[in-house]
């Protein structure tokens, strides 16, 4: 780039400016300057405190003097005589009279003060630490983080050092004072003898002696300066200073350049300074005034009030929110003034508002609203939108008539031009009517002109909050009258839109690649499912949804006339369709819903998409039929979507089959076995079809919907009534004090269960009877069927019954003295008087049902207010912590500095967003399996394959693709090549399920039958050859192509598939895991104790596995040996007694008691675990075993007078010590659970609390087997959180840092250790904008030479547009040390 | 112009035996006289009443036109109902006591077809089939 040539000045020879090509900024270094280098630097010493002169022009040597550069455009730089635009500003300084301390470095100046000698100004080490410790530091393998934690070793241990070993001067301690800007150096608790001495002194004066403390000593700017500037510079590096301590004193200030701290003219006259300005002003008056003092004293004690001041202005200039400033200066308006730090913090600041974020051109934003007649790929752009945003289109032989048609309607008549651009760089706006006919006349070839949207433009289309990168999608533009951006209603979920009031943005790239890598990339074609889990996410709702199910119901049919209409719904009336024969032909000719989707998937014979596969639906009968085998097709409900060759067999579609999140939907078929664009167009073809047919069809809601029948009524009462019993009748139990506990619960607990049980159970209830009883043709009931909206439960409440209404997971709280409401008696317990309202939304709620819904309701406002910023902070932190993880070519993890995090990703290297199967599986292979047998059909009997032959089959197919010698001598999973591991793990779950299914063929042909027979049945369930050619084909080849890609940015995916997840849980989810009243802490709160690495969790839980699983008793007593058993548990009593000649506390144990819990206690284990109870401190002759139940403890001291208060204490703690178990296990809880396969039972042992190592050592329990929830407990070294304090400790660079939390403390740490930091994270990237090496960054493109010459000649043909013949070099990436410093050579001629 | 694939004489044993779930169509449930096959069929109702007890005579043809002696013939108006659609799977169930019991599905545009019986009487099934289902009252 060059600069432009400064007018006035002409050189009588160009300067040489070395050409070197593009560079690029490798590294960072942060640094300190000196009061020589700030001098140097600057080109003027400000010391005047005004800003104009009576002329209103800048003072000289004021604050805006014209030598730190031009203020506005109508000045140039008296410095460098440069333009507005091109003077990048210069520095000015301030000298100070005094030194000040800086308060970024004050606690770094506190820290080696605490090294150094207060006198001499050395270490406080001895030379042999010294020296070991310098070669630590010295180390080459150490980085920046270690070196911080060994200068922090350093630190400590010279703080512990108050001798110094040169000079033997007693050092005191130093610290940080508490209410002013200042450090103290205390030296009270030193025994010195000049300390002595100066006390002694002290008590002669006469002063009063309060106002001198003698001890402490205040250390001042000038005091600390002289100390620093004689400290050695061995001793720096020690404490990992990187540079000269006195640099850390202010005696220069910087004064940054008029364009960082621009003013505003007000009107003409009035002008407004920055606030920095502003800042340096009171610093130069504070200066000033101290100037004076100085000059005017001879004393040094008086200008010490100056100096404060100064020092404060000097502080509030870095930082306006210091601590520390005198009271009389808090008061003043300049508080409100920023300092350099507010500059730079927060989401507002310098590197989050504006560096690592960017205000953009090219943008829209509006309200948006739904048109399902658009592609799924396309976005309406209103007009007024389209003539504002603009594409730089170059000129060419193909489009010059468009663009001079676009040039002469100029930029406020659509399609138009706003600017256009010549060849030789000079650019024309096209307001002026008058030339635009002659530009469009004169347009060239290589010309650019700057012209409106238009149909097919590329454009990014986004809706805040950006969750995950769905958020953001590539669409087609489409050029709409009216004033809202539209879109398909299928790709509201990726955006997470709706249509009351959303407003979403728009972008426009600018070059043609930018284009190219926004649709490849960010296609909503090529994002249809979630890179999560491979869902899909771009698919049917609501009305879609609504109407396919209607559409498709069983008793649904057309005559001829109306099924053509609506199969020309699908398309816009051009396209072919082929009619098939019509399902009832005589008495009338009939088309069934059905078949129109048999048309919708596959319009005429030459589209060739067969799609195979089989759902059920919500409404499939789980039931069985008379053969006790599931319903299948049968289903009376017609639950079960059977696809067949694209033609729909049986089922009626809903959410599970159309909607998102699933992975065996019709959508998800298609895009597995036909590819996006399939996908893409049958949902199109769906959103049309579906919205023209519900527009005729009609769908809304009414009071008569929600009207319950009159036996719904009677029902409903009777089940209320019912219930309502039972709660009565556990209340009464609970009140005679007969209520049987659960485990682990006392009373109140017991009935509080018991009674939500029965009440939870009532809502459900109704709500059953209630869908029973509706008419099908009820839009909610047809509405939650199908999916689109709400749930059995929402109607239930509209028509039968609102049901239970909890605050914080429990009924109704007392919010009154023993009641909930001052409605109801004291301690009722009654369902009514604890939130239960019986009444249904249609009915009305009575005044406390309401008031208790209210509570309910609050309570989930209150929770989603908190979720969000609780949850949009972790994304942050997650996002922060991950985002330079990527693939690199050789299949490893790695971060930005090209360290591996992982040899293979996710273990497999599969790609998630591919995986069809559940659980993460890659390959779906019973609908596969059903797919080929499906368009492969047998001809004839002859090409049905025996088990052998299958076998055989199997070993060619795989020997085809190489992986045929994982077979038989099976390889093992844990294999040294992860890949073939992998592909291991692969081929035996498709042997196995060929295995499986093809076994049955074996035992047909054992009965005696005519051959006929016996061929008939081997036709219908054996397989042919080429069925299972096809299978194994289709499986072998998909495999292999879902592995990821190199370059993938799989931290950010990471941190997307965990973030977004947690925004739509609801926060306080509490779930019983399989025992009653054992809580284990799930959603939002549990993600953030596993992200936090937090210590103590809230539910620790620990499974212990039995040695003997099936066993009760024996469980029983593993328990006992586990759980924590105090001796208050056991003790029959706990007695005092005294007697005229002793007096001792007897302890009576409960046999029966210990017995039935299968304990194994007596009086010895308790005197054993008296024992070693520490803080009762007995020893062995105080405790007598009286007989196997029974002890005596005899206090320790005997004093008479005070052996009553020894006795009362034991017996208020003897209760608490822990005789049997560990003590970290609060409560055990048996868990019963019935293995699938035996139907036996299997016990295993919850354990409530820490203790893993414990428990794993108990007799019984299958140390191998048991697991902790507790990560801390699991994981053995260090668990780093993603937290502020985890990520500082991830190797993260100082720009990554100071974007992410407490921006200037890592600023000024980095500057304070000279830190120098590579540029290649993400975050690092963008602030320096330059291009990540993530994803398409990670290739470097070379030149080669030769070929500029090529690009030269054919230029002159062809104006220069064509495309450059480029080498490409996938750089394989062995941890090279040098991978890290590419090599561009990118020629120059690419710039022009 | 083909054979018949399969024909018999049905009697209606119930109508809609888990309840009625749609306004048009019912689900019957027939036994046939001949083969003693099973038959669970959806048929639409509002246009071709059928109640309990009637008896069905049921034809499976691939063709309308069948070729007899006298060249073809059409069974179109011979028919009171007809419907066309796919058979669809054809399934051996191992866990019934005759090992030979085949049940046959087919789906006309929906509605469903279940025809169980012993295997010699479905040879001439085969899946992916396209079938005329045809029906007539017949008098008793």
């Amino acid at each position: 780039m060059n600069r432009a040539k400064p007018e006035g000045i002409t050189f009588t020879k160009e300067p040489y400016i070395e050409d070197s090509g593009p560079r690029r900024i490798e590294s960072m270094k942060f640094s300190t300057l000196s009061e020589s280098e700030i001098g140097k630097m600057a080109e003027v010493q400000v010391w005047k405190g005004q800003y104009y002169d009576q002329f209103k022009k800048p003072i000289p040597s004021g604050l805006l003097d014209p030598r730190m550069g031009p203020a506005n455009k109508n000045v140039t730089c008296t410095t460098c005589h440069a333009q507005f635009k091109d003077c990048p500003g210069h520095y000015g300084y301030v000298k100070l009279s005094l030194p000040v301390f800086n308060v970024g470095y004050l606690a770094a100046i506190v820290e080696i003060l605490k090294c150094i000698c207060k006198r001499c100004g050395r270490i406080l080490l001895n030379e042999d630490t010294h020296k070991e410790r310098l070669k630590k530091m010295r180390s080459p393998r150490i980085d920046a983080d270690m070196k911080i934690a060994l200068a922090k070793k350093v630190i400590e241990k010279c703080n512990k050092t108050t001798k110094c070993l040169r000079c033997g001067y007693i050092n005191g301690t130093v610290k940080k004072a508490v209410s002013a800007i200042r450090i103290v150096h205390d030296r009270s608790k030193c025994n010195d003898s000049s300390v002595e001495e100066y006390r002694s002194a002290l008590s002669h004066t006469r002063e009063p002696k309060a106002t001198i403390n003698s001890d402490t000593q205040i250390l001042d700017p000038f005091q600390v300066l002289s100390l620093l500037k004689r400290m050695h510079e061995e001793d720096c590096e020690l404490i990992y200073l990187a540079e000269r301590p006195e640099k850390l004193i202010i005696t220069n200030i910087a004064v940054p350049p008029i364009a960082i701290r621009p003013s505003v003219i007000m009107d003409g006259s009035q002008s407004n300074e920055n606030d920095i300005t502003e800042r340096l002003k009171l610093i130069i008056q504070a200066n000033a005034v101290l100037r004076q003092e100085l000059d005017e004293s001879s004393g040094s004690f008086k200008s010490l009030d100056g100096w404060e001041m100064l020092q404060a202005e000097v502080a509030r200039f870095i930082n306006s929110d210091v601590r520390g400033v005198p009271f009389n200066m808090q008061m003043q308006k300049s508080n409100t003034l920023a300092g350099l730090m507010q500059r730079l913090k927060g989401k507002q600041g310098r590197f989050r508002g504006n560096l690592s974020g960017k205000r953009v051109e090219f943008t829209g934003r509006t309200v948006i609203s739904p048109d399902p007649n658009l592609r799924i790929t396309e976005v309406a752009i209103p007009i007024h939108m389209a003539t504002i945003l603009s594409y730089p289109e170059r000129v060419s032989r193909h489009n010059i008539e468009k663009l001079r048609q676009c040039v002469r309607n100029g930029p406020d008549k659509y399609p138009g031009a706003r600017m256009l651009r010549h060849a030789d760089g000079s650019s024309w706006s096209l307001h002026h009517s008058a030339r635009r006919k002659r530009f469009a006349d004169e347009l060239r070839y290589g010309d650019i002109v700057d012209r409106h949207l238009e149909d097919g433009d590329i454009v990014l289309f986004n809706r805040q909050p950006s969750l995950h990168r769905m958020s953001i999608m590539c669409h087609r533009a489409r050029i709409m009258p009216w004033r809202t951006l539209r879109f398909n209603e299928s790709v509201c979920n990726p955006y997470n839109a709706d249509f009351d009031g959303d407003e979403m943005n728009l972008h426009v790239p600018q070059t043609e690649e930018a284009r190219t890598e926004a649709i490849l990339l960010m296609g909503v074609q090529n994002n249809l499912c979630t890179p999560k889990n491979g869902e899909i996410l771009v698919a049917s709702t609501q009305d879609f949804l609504t109407s396919s199910f209607l559409i498709t119901r069983k008793d649904n049919f057309y005559d001829r006339s109306t099924f053509s209409l609506i199969c020309s719904y699908m398309g816009d009336g051009m396209d072919v369709v082929d009619l098939p024969t019509p399902a009832i032909i005589k008495p009338v000719e009939l088309w069934s819903g059905k078949q129109l989707f048999s048309i919708l998937l596959r319009p005429h014979a030459n589209v060739r998409v067969y799609v195979n596969l089989t759902v059920k639906e919500k409404i499939y009968n789980t039931k069985r039929d008379d053969r006790k085998r599931e319903w299948k097709t049968m289903c009376p409900n017609d639950g079960f979507v059977y696809f067949r060759n694209s033609e729909l067999i049986s089922g009626q579609l809903g959410k599970v089959t159309l909607g998102n999140g699933n992975k065996d939907g019709l959508f998800s078929v298609l895009l597995r076995d036909y590819k996006a664009h399939a996908a893409a167009s049958c949902m199109n073809r769906l959103a049309k079809f579906s919205a023209r047919w519900i527009g005729n069809h009609g769908f809304s809601i009414g009071i008569d919907d929600v009207q319950p029948k009159v036996e719904l009524v009677n029902k409903k009462d009777k089940t209320i009534s019912d219930g309502y019993g039972k709660c009565y009748g556990f209340i009464e139990a609970f009140n005679k004090g007969k209520l049987s506990l659960k485990p682990g619960c006392d009373a109140a607990q017991t009935l509080e269960h018991e009674v939500t049980g029965v009440l939870n159970g009532l809502r459900d209830e109704a709500g059953k009877i209630c869908m029973q009883t509706l008419h099908w043709r009820n839009s909610p009931l047809i509405m939650s069927q199908c999916g689109s909206k709400g749930s059995p439960i929402n109607i239930s409440q509209m028509v039968a019954c609102v049901g239970q209404q909890s605050v914080g997971g429990q009924r109704a709280p007392n919010g009154f003295m023993d009641r909930s409401l001052p409605h109801f008696p004291r301690n009722t317990k009654t369902p009514g008087a604890k939130g239960f309202v019986a009444n249904s939304f249609y009915t009305g709620l009575s005044a406390t049902e309401f008031f208790f819904h209210t509570m309910g309701g609050r309570e989930g406002l209150v929770d989603t207010a908190v979720k969000t910023a609780d949850t949009g902070y972790m994304s942050r932190r997650l996002m922060k912590s991950l985002e330079d993880l990527f693939l690199h070519y050789d299949c490893t993890v790695r971060s930005a500095s090209n360290s591996i995090v992982q040899f293979c990703y996710g273990d497999d290297g599969m790609d998630p967003a591919g995986m069809e199967g559940k659980d993460g599986k890659p390959l779906n292979f019973e609908r596969l399996f059903l797919k080929s047998k499906a368009i492969c059909p047998s001809d004839g009997d002859d090409g049905i394959l025996s088990s052998s032959d299958v076998y055989k089959v199997v070993q060619e197919k795989l020997s085809e693709v190489g992986m045929s010698k994982l077979l038989g001598n099976g390889v093992s999973e844990d294999d040294e090549m992860s890949e073939v591991a992998s592909s291991a793990g692969f081929i035996n779950s498709l042997q196995s399920f060929i295995k499986d299914k093809t076994e049955f063929t074996k035992d047909t042909s054992t009965k005696d039958t005519s051959v006929d027979l016996r061929k008939f049945i081997k036709r219908i369930s054996g397989i042919t050859r080429r069925q299972l050619e096809v299978f194994l084909d289709v499986c072998l080849s998909r495999y292999s192509s879902k592995k990821v890609e190199s370059g993938t940015p799989i931290g950010a995916i990471g941190a997307h598939s965990i973030g977004e997840p947690g925004t739509q849980m609801t926060l306080k989810t509490f779930h019983f895991a399989g025992v009653a009243s054992m809580n284990v802490t799930l959603g939002v709160p549990r993600i953030k104790e596993i992200i936090n690495a937090a210590k103590n969790i809230s539910t620790p839980i620990i499974t212990a596995i039995l040695d003997k699983d099936d066993n009760a008793h024996t469980a029983r007593i593993v328990k006992g040996r586990i759980e924590k058993t105090n001796l208050g548990q056991v003790a029959k009593s706990i007695k005092v007694v005294m007697t005229s000649r002793s007096a001792s506390v007897v302890i009576t144990l409960d046999m029966e008691r210990i017995q039935d819990a299968h304990l194994n206690i007596d009086a010895n284990i308790v005197k054993e675990s008296i024992l070693q109870t520490k803080k009762i401190k007995l020893k062995q002759e105080h405790i007598k075993v009286l007989d196997i139940k029974k002890l005596e403890v005899v206090p320790q001291d005997a004093d008479r007078s005070k052996i009553h208060f020894q006795l009362n204490y034991l017996k208020n703690l003897l209760p608490s010590v822990v005789v049997k178990g560990i003590k970290t296990a609060e409560r055990v809880v048996i868990s019963k659970e019935v293995d699938e396969e035996t139907k036996a039972d299997k016990f295993s042992l919850l354990v409530e609390g820490t203790g893993l190592r414990d428990v794993m050592g108990i007799e019984g329990v299958d140390g191998r087997r048991t697991v902790s929830n507790h990560i801390d407990e699991v994981e053995k070294g260090k668990v780093l959180g993603i937290t502020r304090f985890g990520i500082q400790q991830m190797g993260k660079s100082v720009l990554m840092l100071a974007s992410f939390e407490r921006t200037s403390d890592h600023l000024f740490n980095a500057s304070l250790h000279g830190r120098d930091d590579m540029v290649e994270g993400v975050s690092e990237c963008i602030i320096m904008g330059i291009p990540i090496r993530i994803g398409t960054g990670i290739i470097k493109i070379k030149q080669r030479t030769e070929c500029i010459k090529c690009y030269e000649q054919v230029e002159k043909f062809n104006h220069g547009w064509l495309c450059v013949p480029l080498l490409i070099f996938p750089e394989i990436c062995r941890p090279l040390p040098d991978s890290t410093s590419p090599q561009m050579h990118a020629s120059d001629s690419l710039d022009v | 112009m083909s054979e018949v694939v399969f024909d018999d004489i049905f009697k209606v044993r119930d109508i809609n035996p888990d309840g009625q779930k749609y306004d048009k169509v019912s689900r019957i449930v027939a036994r046939s006289e001949k083969c003693d096959m099973y038959m669970v069929l959806d048929v639409n109702t509002e246009i071709y009443p059928i109640s309990k007890d009637d008896t069905l005579f049921m034809l499976l043809s691939p063709s309308l036109v069948l070729s007899t002696k006298d060249g073809p013939v059409s069974i179109q108006d011979k028919f009171e109902y007809i419907m066309h659609g796919r058979l669809y799977n054809i399934v051996n169930d191992n866990g019934s006591k005759t090992e030979l019991e085949v049940e046959a599905y087919a789906s006309f545009g929906g509605l469903q077809l279940m025809l169980r019986g012993h295997a010699s009487h479905c040879l001439k099934f085969a899946v992916d089939q396209k079938l005329f289902l045809l029906i007539r009252k017949v008098e008793t």
